[in-house]
Formats: C-alpha cells, structure tokens, sequence
C-alpha cells in the first residue's frame, strides 16, 4: 500500500487512498461503506449549501439538516436500544401494556469518530471558519481517511484537508520515524495491554466472585490497560499516517502526570476533549453566563462530561463515569481559591506528589465505571476493593507476611503469578519510557548514536515483543466498540 | 478609549479575577502565560471584562481570543 502511495504520482494520490480505505473499511462489513457514503454525501451538500445560502436561516437549515441526519444514525445504531430498554423498564414499572422495538443492528465500527468529525467540519462551515470543500474525492477521503477511520484521533478539517493537496515526497526519516511510531504502539498494545487484560477480564468478568487485593489489582492494572490500549492504537494511526507523509493531532501526552482533573483532560483522547470544548462546552458556557459565571461553569461542564461519558457508550456505567468526572471538574473549579490557600504552606514538590497520589486513586476509583459490565457489578467492586484489601492485609501481617500469605493474595486473578509480575513488571517500564519521553524526544535522540547501538535497541525491542506479547490473548482495540 | 487605557484596565481585571497581584501584561500574553488561566476560568475573565467595559462579546469572537491584544482589538471595537 505505502509503496504504491509513493510510486503513484500525486495527482492520483487521493483515488489511492479512498480506494484503500473504503476497502479497509468494508473489511469489517460491507454495508458500513454504504452509511459513510451516505453521511459523506449529506455532509458534503449541506456545506456547499450553508456556504452558498444568502440568510441566516437558510444556513442554519442546512446545519440542521447534517446535525440531525449524522447524530440521528448515530443515536439510532448506538443509543436505541439503550433508550428504548430504559423506556421498557419504566412502562414494565407501571405496568404499562406497552412493547418497546428492539433494534438489531451492530454498531457501525468508528461511527462515533467519524460522526463527530463531519460534525465539527459542518459547524465550523457554519461558523465561518473554513470554506466547504468542493472536490468531492478528497472530502470523502477526509471522512474516512483509514488510519483516523476506526478510533480517531478526531481530526479537524483545518488540518487535515489541505494536507491531502500538499505533495509529500518519501523522506527516509519521515518514514522511520512514522514506522518506530507504530511499532511502540503495537508494543504497548500487544506486549502491555493484553497482558494486563488477562488479568482485567478475569476479576471483571465475575466480580462478585471475588473480594479485596484481586479487585483492587485489576483496578489498578486497568487504567494502565486502557492507556497502552488506546495510546497504542493512536500511535499505529498516527504512525502510519505519517509514513505517508500526514501529520495527526497528538491523542496523549501522559496522561497520568496530570496533577488535577482539568490536566488530565488535557492530555487524554486530547482529540475528543477539544472537540467537547469547541462545540458543546463553550458555546453552552458563554450562552448561559447571564446565569451567574459559577452556575453557567457548573452546569455547561455537567452537560459536557455527561454526555462525554455516554459517548463512549449507552450504559449507565459510562453515564456514571462521565457525571464523576464532571463533578470532580466543577469541585476543582468552584474551590480553587480555597485550595491555593490551603496548600501555600506546603513545599511545592511535596503538594506535586500530593496531587499526583491524588489523581491516580481518583482514577483508578472512577476508572471501575468504564470497565464494569454493570452498574451494580461497579458499586460492588468499589467498597470491596478497599475494605477487602485491608482485611486481606491484615490478615497478611498476621500471617507474619509470610511467602504463602503473599501468594494467597494473588490468587483468584486467574493469570499464573509470573504472569502478574510480568505485568507488573511492564507498568513499571511504560513508566520509566514516559519518564524518558518527558525529557526527550527518544527516537530524535537515538538518531546521532551510532548504528550497532540504535540496532541493539531495535532487535532488543523486537524480541522483547515476541517474547513477551500476549499473542494468545490478543484482545480486541478497547476503543473500536466506541 | 486607548489602547494603552484598555490594556491598564484589563490588567486591573486579570488581577482581581485570578486573585493575583502580579500579573503582568502584555498584547502577546496568552494563557499559557498566567497561572490559572484556562478554559475554565476563561469565562469568568470574560464575564468580567464585559461588565467592567459595558460590553458584550459574540460567541465566535470569544472563541477567537487567542492574546491579550485579540481581547484589546475586541474591546475597541465595541466602545468605539
């Protein structure tokens, strides 16, 4: 595929691309090509029409005719059901004779992604922002460009269309850098990920079978799951992208040094937040600040993080999950004054530290609503993880912390105990990679060195990746079911 | 008003808002530049600013403050 992308002149480049990718696209199920095209051709006529139209209300027509089309097939194939559960649930409560349709449709793969780019291409048409684009091949390739297509990052069109006109020669470096880039995301994702998963999908498949460190373990291994998952799928898209010459926005920037909420959103799924805050956060703040600042903050982010949360899926779980959060923001937000006062007298690196333990026990704690299948299995988890943890310590210390009381304690989490403290092991170096990666640049870095020590890196890496990659495991992306 | 009378007031502003006295500004500050300066306290800048000026700022103008002298520009525009 990149060879040919290379050999065939750059005309005829994006006809090469869209080929691949609807093909790329169909190997899921053909019919999904057929509902990208359509959003495709809706999205592409009502900007040309928004771009065109002479009124105000002529323009908004047309953003309303894509908003509604494109987040109507996106409630239809995603939130359905979920509603129309709901619904039944409630008429059974009161006893109503009424039958809810079920729909039985599989959700199209990236149709939340891709959504929530045409979107976000129309309202910026709207705003003013861009000018509709006008060749149709190209606009159809930014809608489903294959390394973006399935789990984002969610691109803007400022920055990704005009780069499909640009010419982009094969530059060795370039090229190097893009495949070292989809080899660590590979890495992280088949040697990190799915071993850590083993042990996740184990303890979260029947929680309630268990109690104390084996929740608590899974807990906290799964944040690390999540992130290696998706980063590393972020690094193959935005990796192969760049072999070809196009530069994606960066979806992560270490998200766990993050010292408080509002950080964290800053440097995770970075694509989704500022698309969260461009359209949903900041118009609803600014509309509402004749409320009073504070209450328009407090309920623009309510708004915001609830339906963040729900974007991920149509559970309560995610629900939940993004309410947390949003709360976590406005608490930060309504008593920043009062904490800044608080903390003054404590030593800088020490508060550091304070938030850092801080923020990764809140996401370890609000983390169990992503991952849990239920509502109920999430509030079990929680008060058990903790309360069980600490009686399966003390039971330890009365043990006198002896070998077997220790083993006891990892057992239930259905992976081999060498297996846990491979992956233990391995949180241990993603960390010390991240550490490296916040000073420099490593692959900028290891370009000066000489040869035989950039190849040792190399080999070493690939055989710690055939050695070690959970091959039997292997699970699929986290982030495609979204 | 002058530039230089907008940006003394602004700077008037940016102080009480992120309750910090010193503050210093210029037309290139950003939000990078002032600690507490985010998205979030965003608002409560520009709700200030509004009341302070007697002015009231469009949603596409907001979004499109990227300095201190994108702000200054808006103001003068609005008092003029």
């Amino acid at each position: 595929m990149v060879s040919l992308y290379f050999a065939v002149p750059h005309r005829a480049r994006w006809t090469l691309l869209l080929a691949a990718s609807y093909y790329f696209y169909m190997s899921w199920r053909v019919e999904y090509a057929l509902l990208i095209m359509a959003s495709t051709l809706v999205v592409y006529f009502t900007t040309i029409g928004i771009q065109e139209a002479e009124s105000e209300r002529r323009k908004r027509f047309f953003v309303g005719v894509s908003v509604v089309f494109n987040f109507g097939l996106l409630f239809v194939f995603k939130y359905f059901n979920f509603l129309g559960s709901s619904l039944q649930q409630l008429a059974d409560h009161l006893t109503l004779g009424v039958h809810v349709p079920v729909l039985h449709f599989l959700l199209p793969v990236g149709i939340s992604f891709y959504t929530f780019q045409i979107v976000s291409y129309t309202i910026d048409v709207y705003r003013g922002d861009k000018e509709a684009e006008r060749h149709f091949g190209i606009f159809a390739l930014f809608v489903c460009f294959f390394p973006q297509l399935v789990a984002g990052p969610i691109e803007r069109s400022g920055d990704l269309l005009p780069q499909f006109f640009e010419k982009h020669e094969f530059d060795y470096v370039r090229v190097t850098d893009g495949l070292k880039q989809m080899f660590w995301g590979l890495f992280k994702k088949v040697v990190i990920a799915d071993r850590l998963a083993v042990v996740v999908d184990h303890v979260y498949s029947n929680p309630t079978d268990l109690d104390g460190f084996p929740l608590l373990l899974a807990s906290v291994f799964f944040p690390f799951q999540v992130y290696c998952d998706f980063s590393g799928y972020s690094d193959i898209a935005v990796g192969a992208a760049r072999v070809m010459g196009f530069e994606l926005t960066t979806n992560f920037n270490r998200p766990y040094a993050a010292r408080s909420v509002p950080e964290y959103w800053r440097r995770w799924h970075i694509s989704l937040t500022t698309w969260f805050n461009d359209y949903l956060y900041l118009p609803t703040v600014v509309k509402r600040r004749d409320w009073g600042v504070r209450i328009a903050v407090v309920w623009a982010l309510m708004v915001t993080f609830t339906l963040s949360g729900l974007w991920h899926g149509a559970y309560w779980t995610f629900i939940v999950f993004g309410m947390i959060h949003g709360s976590a923001l406005c608490i930060e937000f309504l008593t920043r004054a009062r904490r800044k006062k608080l903390t003054a007298f404590l030593p800088p690196l020490v508060y550091s530290y304070l938030c850092l333990g801080f923020m990764l026990s809140f996401i370890v704690f609000v983390d169990v609503f992503f991952r849990a299948s239920t509502m109920s299995d999430a509030l079990y988890i929680i008060p058990h993880m903790i309360t069980g943890t600490v009686r399966d310590l003390v039971d330890l210390k009365n043990a006198g912390f002896s070998l077997g009381a220790i083993k006891g304690m990892f057992a239930g989490l259905g992976a081999p105990k060498w297996d846990i403290a491979l992956a233990m092991v391995l949180i241990v170096f993603l960390e010390l990679v991240q550490l490296v990666q916040a000073r420099i640049v490593i692959r900028e870095a290891l370009r000066p060195r000489p040869t035989w020590q950039r190849w040792s890196l190399y080999y070493a890496m690939g055989v710690l990746f055939l050695l070690l990659g959970a091959f039997n495991n292997s699970v699929q992306f986290i982030y495609f079911q979204f | 008003m002058t530039q230089d009378e907008i940006l003394a007031a602004l700077l008037e502003i940016f102080r009480e808002t992120f309750d910090d006295g010193g503050i210093e500004l210029s037309r290139t500050t950003t939000a990078d530049d002032v600690d507490g300066w985010d998205s979030l306290t965003h608002i409560q800048l520009v709700s200030a600013v509004e009341g302070h000026f007697g002015v009231r700022f469009k949603l596409q103008e907001i979004m499109k403050f990227n300095d201190v002298g994108d702000l200054c520009d808006c103001i003068a525009k609005h008092t003029a």
